[in-house]
């Protein structure tokens, strides 16, 4: 523990506080706003923040992560469109409550229930990260090999639902190929260049980000033409009732033992956790037929356990340099901008930094509720700006943050042609985080692959004969075969059905 | 020489003018290398001798620095405010791999630092002595495994010379490449490879907490801070300096180039700078110019004619052990399925006849028109400045998500809400920030005719 005091002096200095307020303040507001979520908001920063100290700017960072969590619920409830894909769950009910007269409460277990979370996984965060890290030093190329591929299998089974597996290796595929171009880390070979020089540099992570999210995002959302929501007036009381408090409570707390461990487990981000929490609370529920129609526990729930799940996906980000979200995927490559790999030797070699950023977590957490609690009302505002100058500023600021990475105008068509490709995956309902997670590990993976087999002397049985490296590898193969049977299965029962 | 030295003066007052500039260091190697080490140094100690100055420092690491080295010389061309960390190991890297860059491309600056390389061990390891080390590696040198920095870097090439030394092929040598010294350490550290190669500064941590066992180092002589024997007190004669350097981009004015050379000689020659050499173990080989252009020259030759040596005695290459698998094998394989993949894709959304798309789109025809202009963005970017074409942008997408076709008043209000945008980013960005964008072409052609 002495270590997380150490963070709490770094994290309460004042320079440090003021970008922790920063990173909050814009995270509740790319949350609120629907269109642009944290990935997006930390890649655009990316250029714009080389020259600031890099404990400062991480903090900002994490604070947008978090922010985004909180400022997402405010949209689904009050909009019934999600600001966030982490607040999806939220939006059904909570919308409900908000049409019933009851936005005030929904608002209100949202914000507690994302503070009750978020402080107690970062709790947890400040726990197990150490174990982690004596853990991690453990792992060698072998190790990382199998755990990298067990996080594309994982992520792409779980995030490729029902009707778009296929879709879902697509996207990891698409990343991984992406990845692949540029010269090698290893030999210095240049490889699918084409012979253009621009592609020997490979394709800019914060590029296809920023493509995949901002452009990708407003061609899909023109695409499907104009849509009318209204946003919801906060009526009625802004309290719970004291049954509201005796409904909520419970919900939170499973929300948080629920989203942090699915965080921390390379399943792509907050979505799952909150299907999930969404799915226990409806069984667990006194009334479930209230579930659909406005029952809070369906907003304290999945609101908890989005928050608990991001910051699960910081143990695995900060003690093995693993990524199991796109967001975290952005976060690792704002750590590798300022020259530092996340791992086990980060704790050993910038202490001050990763506790200081984790003692942030706990402050962020104590500015978002005052934020989002007695200040809802200033974000409910930013939903009544008219949606064609969001999308409009959304592409000025995204080519500004393509162009800004090199200086670049060859980026600007990267740029166009990425957001073309993730239109066309959100047409055939593909995920995005795959591609992401594809290209960012894909690299490394390979070169750990690599690496193993040069140690081995080309002997393959070392994935066998080491066993967190074996096991590793059985879980990610249980799970490809897991889901190709249950494919099967739906195909089957597809076909019955049919006449 | 007079007038020489009156115009560096007259350049280095002119720089503290040129407040909030930005100077960018590229270190081509991972964090915690011995390039790494130098940027930050480097940064440090401007940002001490020039306040106005933001120096920034910016890693891209791997293959021996050439994957650094083709950006640098690409994106950087013409800009007097940027600097890439070079070294020995790119020389060696550059012809090792072939590199489609080359290092002449560069401008030379100065040659700053030399260090000597050591071999580690780690503490729990059998191998007492270089000695033990080298009968293991003599008796089975697959059994062996040194990890170092790229391929073809100097890392590389001390293993390899070392070998000829014990007789021994360089393609039985199982060398295990890392991007730069200091993701070689988490390795050796955990006990994944026998033996690390690597500057003594990347390692110099650890061998003062007693993590890491220095067996030898490569110097001549001994260094009297360190307590290691040197290679040739080990018996093996063989003796290789690592030396780092700075070079700018391509394409400088004489003016410009004359201004760096100016800015890293102070540097070079100041208190904070000499303070840390000492500190890291490095030596003073600073050497600017003309006398650096020449001896780049005849390390290139020199390198080259060592490397050429060592795969002549080479009989079995070209298969080192090394590469089980070749940096063709993965990337053609994830290829090929991602084709094989969209294709299924396909199949068999045309077989269950569900449409590939699966979602209604009334506005695919706005989407595609805000595609195509996206695509136009870069050239209007070039020749409008940053200003027009994020109007542009801005009012493209609002008429496309407005999805009708438009009244001749919302475009303009559209237009006009995108202009304002779009100039205060421009200002932000550019005065706040110090983010250069693409200027108006026509309102700078205004200003400097008069």
């Amino acid at each position: 523990m002495g270590d997380l005091g150490t963070g709490f002096v770094v994290a309460l200095q004042p320079i440090n506080l003021l970008w922790g307020l920063a990173g909050v303040t814009l995270g509740t507001a790319v949350g609120v706003l629907p269109g642009i979520g944290p990935a997006l908001t930390v890649a655009l920063l990316l250029p714009v923040t080389y020259g600031l100290d890099p404990t400062a700017a991480l903090i900002m960072f994490a604070g947008i992560y978090y922010g985004a969590m909180y400022g997402g619920s405010t949209t689904s409830i009050l909009l019934n469109t999600p600001g966030e894909s982490a607040t999806i769950v939220t939006a059904i009910d909570g919308h409900q409550m908000a049409r019933n007269g009851r936005a005030g409460a929904a608002l209100a277990t949202a914000a507690i229930g994302s503070f009750v979370a978020g402080t107690l996984a970062t709790l947890a965060l400040s726990v197990t990260a150490p174990v982690m890290v004596r853990m991690a030093l453990a792992f060698g190329s072998a190790e990382y090999f199998a755990l990298m591929l067990l996080a594309f299998v994982m992520v792409t089974t779980v995030l490729g639902g029902a009707g778009a597996r296929l879709a879902g290796w697509v996207s990891l595929f698409l990343g991984l190929a992406l990845g692949s171009i540029g010269i090698d880390g290893l030999s210095g070979q240049a490889r699918f260049t084409l012979g253009v020089p621009y592609l020997l540099d490979g394709i800019d992570p914060v590029i296809v980000a920023i493509g995949l999210f901002a452009v990708g995002e407003t061609l899909w959302v023109v695409s499907r033409g104009p849509d009318q929501d209204q946003v919801l007036p906060v009526r009625g009381s802004r309290w719970m009732t004291a049954d509201e408090w005796r409904r909520s409570w419970k919900p939170w707390l499973r929300g948080t033992a629920i989203g942090f461990p699915m965080g921390a487990l390379p399943a792509g981000g907050a979505e799952l956790p909150t299907l999930i929490s969404y799915a226990v609370e409806k069984r667990l529920a006194a009334r479930p037929e209230q579930f659909g129609h406005g029952a809070i526990e369906a907003v304290a729930g999945p609101e908890a356990a989005n928050n608990a799940s991001a910051a699960g996906t910081l143990v695995p980000l900060l003690t093995l340099g693993l990524p199991t979200s796109a967001t975290a995927a952005v976060l690792l490559a704002a750590f590798q901008q300022f020259g530092l790999q996340p791992g086990p030797l980060l704790f050993a070699h910038e202490p001050k930094l990763v506790w200081g950023l984790i003692a942030s977590l706990y402050v962020g957490n104590v500015m978002l509720l005052v934020l989002n609690l007695p200040l809802v009302g200033l974000w409910v505002k930013l939903l009544s700006i008219p949606r064609p100058w969001l999308y409009g500023g959304i592409l000025v600021m995204a080519s500004l943050g393509a162009y800004s990475v090199h200086r670049s105008a060859g980026d600007l068509l990267l740029l166009a042609a990425i957001g073309a490709i993730g239109f066309g995956l959100r047409r055939i309902n593909a995920p995005i985080a795959p591609v992401m997670i594809g290209l960012i590990l894909g690299p490394a993976a390979e070169q750990h692959l690599r690496r193993t087999l040069a140690i081995s002397q080309g002997d393959w049985s070392v994935f066998l004969t080491r066993p967190l490296a074996a096991s590793l590898l059985g879980v990610a193969v249980a799970i490809v075969l897991l889901a190709v049977v249950r494919a099967d299965r739906e195909r089957r029962s597809a076909k019955l059905r049919r006449p | 020489m007079l007038l020489q030295r009156a115009a560096v003066l007259l350049l280095l007052t002119a720089i503290p003018l040129d407040a909030q500039s930005t100077l960018t260091i590229v270190a081509p190697a991972a964090p915690g290398g011995g390039w790494d080490q130098t940027a930050r140094v480097m940064q440090r100690v401007l940002a001490e001798l020039e306040p106005g100055t933001n120096v920034q420092v910016d890693n891209v690491p791997g293959a021996a620095g050439t994957i650094g080295l083709a950006r640098f010389v690409q994106s950087e061309r013409g800009n007097p405010d940027a600097l890439l960390v070079t070294g020995l190991v790119m020389v060696s890297g550059v012809i090792t791999n072939a590199s489609p860059v080359s290092l002449s491309e560069a401008t030379p600056i100065a040659r700053l630092t030399g260090e000597t390389e050591v071999i580690v061990v780690p503490a729990a390891s059998p191998h007492r002595t270089l000695r033990d080390l080298v009968d293991a590696f003599t008796q089975d040198p697959g059994s062996v495994s040194w990890g170092g920095g790229s391929a073809g870097g100097t890392d590389d090439l001390l293993v390899r010379l070392l070998a000829e030394q014990l007789g021994l092929p360089a393609s039985r040598v199982n060398y295990i490449a890392f991007s730069g010294g200091g993701a070689a350490l988490a390795a050796v550290l955990g006990g994944q490879v026998t033996a690390a190669v690597s500057g003594y500064g990347e390692f110099a941590g650890q061998i003062a907490a007693r993590q890491l066992r220095p067996l030898a180092i490569s110097a001549a002589e001994r260094i009297p801070t360190i307590d290691a024997p040197t290679l040739r007190e080990s018996g093996i004669a063989l003796d290789l300096a690592n030396w780092r350097a700075i070079v700018a981009p391509p394409g400088l004015s004489d003016a410009e180039h004359d201004a760096l050379i100016a800015r890293v000689t102070r540097m070079a020659t100041s208190e904070g700078w000499k303070n840390t050499l000492a500190q890291n173990g490095w030596d003073d080989l600073f050497l600017a110019g003309a006398g650096f252009r020449q001896f780049l020259l005849a390390e290139q030759a020199r390198v080259e004619a060592v490397l050429q040596r060592l795969s002549r005695a080479d009989p079995t290459a070209p298969t080192p052990v090394a590469l089980a698998i070749t940096p063709a094998t993965v990337p053609t394989l994830t290829m090929a399925v991602f084709g094989v993949l969209i294709a299924s894709l396909i199949v068999s959304r045309v077989r269950s006849r569900v449409p590939v798309a699966t979602q209604e789109a009334p506005g695919l025809n706005m989407a595609m028109m805000l595609g195509l202009a996206l695509l136009l963005q870069p050239a209007l970017m070039l020749t409008a400045g940053f200003i027009i074409a994020s109007t542009v942008t801005f009012a493209v997408t609002a008429t496309a998500w407005r999805g009708v076709r438009p009244a001749i008043a919302t475009v303009a209000r559209d237009a006009a809400v995108g202009g304002a945008f779009a100039t205060i980013i421009y200002f932000v960005f550019t005065s706040g920030l110090g983010v250069s964008l693409p200027a108006f072409v026509l309102l700078s052609s205004f200003v400097v005719l008069p």
